[in-house]
């Protein structure tokens, strides 16, 4: 038996090792806010946390992930709250198609975990694996400086 | 209440209201149709040629049809063979692909069966078990080969010419005579893929013993998609019924009914009543879908010493691959775009659209102006040139103004591109920066700016006589409000536009409204987000049922009230009465009222909208085809480095005439996205073949645009309150784009002399072109 810690609760499985951590994200316990738009690792439409890096989960076995902390699209809200990234996509206009956001958000949670003030640049640099067609890049940058901003606001 | 929001969304025309399905977006809840499965579900594939050109000669199922896993294997024989095409209406001699062919396959990809199994493995094995002989046909796979005399033919259309479209007004030799410059310039626009994130996906399921339809899709226009099912499939339309659900993209890609469609509904129905999940994949996305024409424009234009603009001439020709799909139409605005743009008397321009062995080209946002405005834009810079004149100056002597029919019976009633113009330039610094100037000229990198201009349409009839929408306005007892609108949000926020309007019409804060979008069962009647028509025309059918929906509240508090009707409104959330401009009750008691033991009447309002055109004779180019006319003006500011090629763009500007911005920060994304995908499509969008198969079918080969690499842009929104559009709206969603490659490309001249005419402008085509003119200036 396997057991993946999702969103801070146990999942027991018995995986046969060739499931990627997308599909059994998806299909086996229908988180389906985690998306693939490649399937290859190009787009980070399917990023997800693992102990605190955003990971690809399209070319991640699940089985690499036992006894690790994996955080979803779905595991950022709390109760009835918005966490403060998904409240600055939604202000700052972000969200176009919102095929990507799950993706954007989950890399700019990274992002701001590992560099609460991030530069324009390294924003930049941060969302660089994650593909947006609807090309909401500048409203997607506003975001994350406003979410850096609340975020540092809360922490003070 | 039903919101704690109720007071800050109230007049919400003309505010950025955040998204109505904002937050299902952001936590990852809303479902598209990539994420949904049913019990018994089935997976479906499609059976594709491995040929450029072949007749199919036999199919050998036999065997595959015995493999442990699979439930229904279709081909042509399972059909009635019935072709389909997207311009049927205007073009009925370019419906000429089917569902699954018969007899020939025209590109590497053309579909002649599909499989359903119980998984993707199961189904590809079926697929490589299945026995296809073919007889192999010579292909041409380029455009210019294929318009030969001797070339294969790939339909009965001669010299593959699928459409010829010669527009012609004026005199236009007399025209060319009488200029007093007269240049022949060719561009070349490269074929681009949508890749939209969300790809095709389709989940068809067939009620065996109700013989009743329905196909989940991710999809721009279900109501011309569940047209075609119907043909296709010989059943009624009220047979079919397509569900919208959240779309995760569309660019142009979802405008129609693709072979997988009718596949997955035909397998559902002969497996047994399954329901049949067809997905895209990346490779397939970029392969069998559709794409953008490439086109090849090759021009002969003469202006006058003092910029008056003469005429222009030559041919267009485009590639349009196997089949026609919305090419008719596209090649139609490719050419006529310019009448929105510039007052021209003479024109003489004939469009060949080509058929190719190659995947099929269709619509794709811009619709055949992203090519025009590249090669009509690029054109003018260097008719300017040629008489020694400013590129503003230029065009602001030959623009279109309000008020006026152009040479081919476009009426234009506002028209904001003279302020635009003025706009961009005032914002950009034009005057300080045009002309290499020196002091932001080093020996190496070197900068310039550039201008483009651009108008579009607000709708299009394309594949009906009619291009109606219609909105219902739901409003219940608690006050909550419904809006049903068939149009088709696939990203843009339409959804929440409609709303807004749908509010504003009734009185209402947005916080009450509940947006139920496109269901062909349950929504009214739309012809599809294209055209950038949603805002203008389905927001006039929204605006046209709120009204509907207050009047019948209005009613009811005037009979109890015993006041007039006409002395009554809804402002801001309170039945007024406009006499005395006293509060007369809430909305809330209103409805109230509406439900009362007295009344009871359901307040269901209805809207219907069929913009004011006259009958477009596409082949003629007469006619006026839209009901208002969006203009824009956009610049860029380069800086090219000499010794690598490299391009950077340091700003661009774009100063939009969107008539009034129902929700600004939504607009502002629509042009920031536009921008930024006609920046990828200038330097580096380039969809590649080999013998008609696509050589870069994925995103490492298929470079997008990224955060990374995005440059700063400022949009102007220039509001000139169309009398036509909702609150004075127009649509906006593809225009951005248009002028973007000339922009740049006018910019790079000015920065280092250098004219490249072929996109994409990559930086070996930059350092070939900088070292001939270093050639040419030592030679």
């Amino acid at each position: 038996m396997d057991i993946l810690n999702i969103n801070n609760k146990d999942y027991e499985f018995s995986l046969t090792g060739y499931e990627t951590l997308l599909e059994v994200l998806r299909d086996e316990l229908g988180f389906t806010g985690t998306k693939t738009a490649c399937s290859e690792a190009e787009c980070g439409a399917c990023s997800v946390i693992i102990n605190g890096n955003s990971v690809l989960s399209c070319i991640t076995l699940a089985k690499d992930c036992v006894g690790k902390k994996i955080t979803t699209i779905e595991g950022l809200a709390k109760d009835d709250e918005l966490h403060p990234i998904q409240q600055a996509f939604l202000d700052q206009g972000a969200v176009q198609c919102g095929f990507c956001i799950p993706g954007m958000i989950i890399a700019t949670k990274t992002l701001l975990d590992k560099n609460p003030k991030p530069t324009e640049e390294e924003i930049q640099i941060g969302l660089d694996g994650n593909i947006c067609r609807c090309a909401g890049y500048p409203q997607i940058m506003k975001a994350v400086k406003h979410a850096s901003k609340i975020i540092n606001k809360d922490n003070d | 209440m039903i919101n704690k929001n109720i007071k800050e969304f109230i007049n919400p025309v003309g505010k950025s209201v955040p998204r109505i399905d904002g937050r299902g977006l952001v936590t990852g809840q809303t479902k598209y149709t990539y994420d949904l499965k049913f019990p018994n579900m089935l997976i479906g594939k499609m059976i594709r040629s491995p040929h450029a050109h072949a007749r199919i000669v036999n199919i050998d199922a036999s065997v595959a049809e015995k493999l442990p896993g699979v439930k229904a294997i279709i081909t042509a024989k399972d059909t009635h063979n019935i072709k389909f095409g997207s311009n049927e209406f205007f073009f009925p001699h370019t419906v000429d692909q089917l569902a699954l062919e018969a007899d020939k396959v025209r590109y590497i990809g053309d579909e002649l069966g599909a499989v359903a199994a119980i998984d993707e493995e199961t189904a590809q094995k079926a697929i490589d078990l299945i026995k296809i002989d073919y007889e192999i046909l010579p292909s041409v796979t380029e455009m210019m080969e294929a318009i030969k005399p001797g070339a294969p033919q790939i339909h009965n259309a001669r010299n593959n010419f699928g459409v010829i479209l010669p527009v012609n007004f004026g005199n236009a030799d007399r025209a060319l005579k009488e200029s007093d410059y007269v240049r022949e310039d060719t561009f070349y626009a490269s074929a681009a893929a949508h890749c939209s994130m969300e790809t095709h996906v389709c989940i068809g399921h067939w009620e065996l013993y109700t013989d009743k339809i329905t196909l989940w899709q991710s999809t721009q226009a279900p109501f011309k998609v569940r047209e075609t099912l119907a043909k296709t499939l010989k059943k009624n339309l009220n047979d079919i019924r397509v569900i919208k659900l959240a779309v995760g993209g569309g660019f142009g890609a979802k405008l129609e009914m693709l072979p997988m469609d009718f596949a997955a509904c035909l397998l559902s129905k002969k497996s047994g009543g399954q329901p049949v999940k067809i997905c895209y994949n990346r490779e397939e996305e970029f392969s069998f879908s559709r794409r953008k024409h490439a086109m090849l424009y090759s021009l002969k234009s003469g202006v006058k010493n003092d910029g008056t603009l003469m005429v222009l001439t030559g041919e267009v020709y485009a590639d349009g691959g196997g089949y026609c799909s919305y090419g008719p139409t596209v090649m139609a605005a490719a050419i006529m775009r310019i009448f929105m743009v510039y007052k021209i008397e003479n024109l003489r321009i004939t469009g060949y659209r080509v058929y190719t062995n190659t995947p099929i080209s269709g619509a794709m946002r811009g619709f055949g102006g992203v090519q025009s405005g590249f090669a009509i834009e690029s054109h003018m810079d260097l008719l300017a040139k040629g008489i020694g004149m400013d590129p503003i100056e230029f065009r602001m002597k030959n623009i279109t103004h309000p008020n006026m029919v152009t040479r081919n019976k476009l009426i234009i009633s506002s028209n904001g591109l003279k302020e635009c113009i003025e706009n961009a330039a005032a914002a950009s610094q034009w005057n300080k920066k045009r002309g290499n100037k020196g002091y932001y000229k080093g020996p190496i990198l070197k900068r310039g700016i550039g201008i483009g201009i651009a108008a579009d349409v607000m709708g299009s009839k394309m594949y009906k006589s009619h291009e109606s929408a219609g909105s219902i306005v739901k409003v219940e007892e608690d006050g909550s409000v419904y809006l049903f609108t068939g149009a088709a949000d696939t990203g843009q926020g339409s959804d929440t536009a409609l709303s807004q309007i749908a509010a504003q019409a009734l009185g209402v804060s947005f916080a009450r409204v509940k947006c139920k979008a496109a269901d062909t069962e349950i929504t009214p009647f739309d012809t599809g987000s294209f055209a950038s028509r949603v805002t203008f025309i389905s927001g006039n059918a929204t605006l046209n049922a709120g009204k509907d929906a207050k009047m019948q509240i209005l009613n009811i508090v005037a009979d109890k009230h015993k006041l007039e009707v006409v002395d009554l409104d809804i402002i801001a959330e309170e039945v007024i009465n406009i006499k005395n401009n006293s509060k007369l009750l809430s909305f809330d008691k209103a409805l109230e009222l509406c439900y009362s033991f007295d009344y009871g009447q359901q307040i269901i309002g209805k809207g219907s909208y069929n913009p004011k055109t006259t009958p477009v004779d596409f082949r003629t180019g007469e006619g006026n085809i839209s009901g208002s006319y969006g203009f824009e003006a956009q610049i860029a500011e380069v800086e090219v480095n000499t010794d690598t090629g490299e391009v950077r763009i340091i700003k661009m500007w774009d100063a939009h005439d969107i008539g009034k911005a129902i929700n600004p920060q939504s607009v502002e994304g629509q042009i920031e996205g536009a921008l930024a995908m006609g920046i990828g499509y200038t330097f580096y969008e380039d969809l590649q073949f080999k013998n008609g198969r696509v050589v870069n079918p994925n995103f490492a080969n298929y470079r997008l645009p990224r955060a990374l690499g995005t440059p700063k842009m400022e949009t102007i929104l220039i509001e000139t309150n169309d009398p036509q559009g909702p609150f004075g709206a127009k649509g906006m969603g593809e225009s951005a784009l248009l002028p973007t490659s000339a922009a740049i490309a006018n910019a790079i001249e000015d920065a280092v002399g250098i004219r490249i005419k072929e996109l994409p402008i990559t930086s070996a085509k930059m350092i070939k072109a900088l070292k001939e003119q270093n050639q040419k200036g030592e030679g």
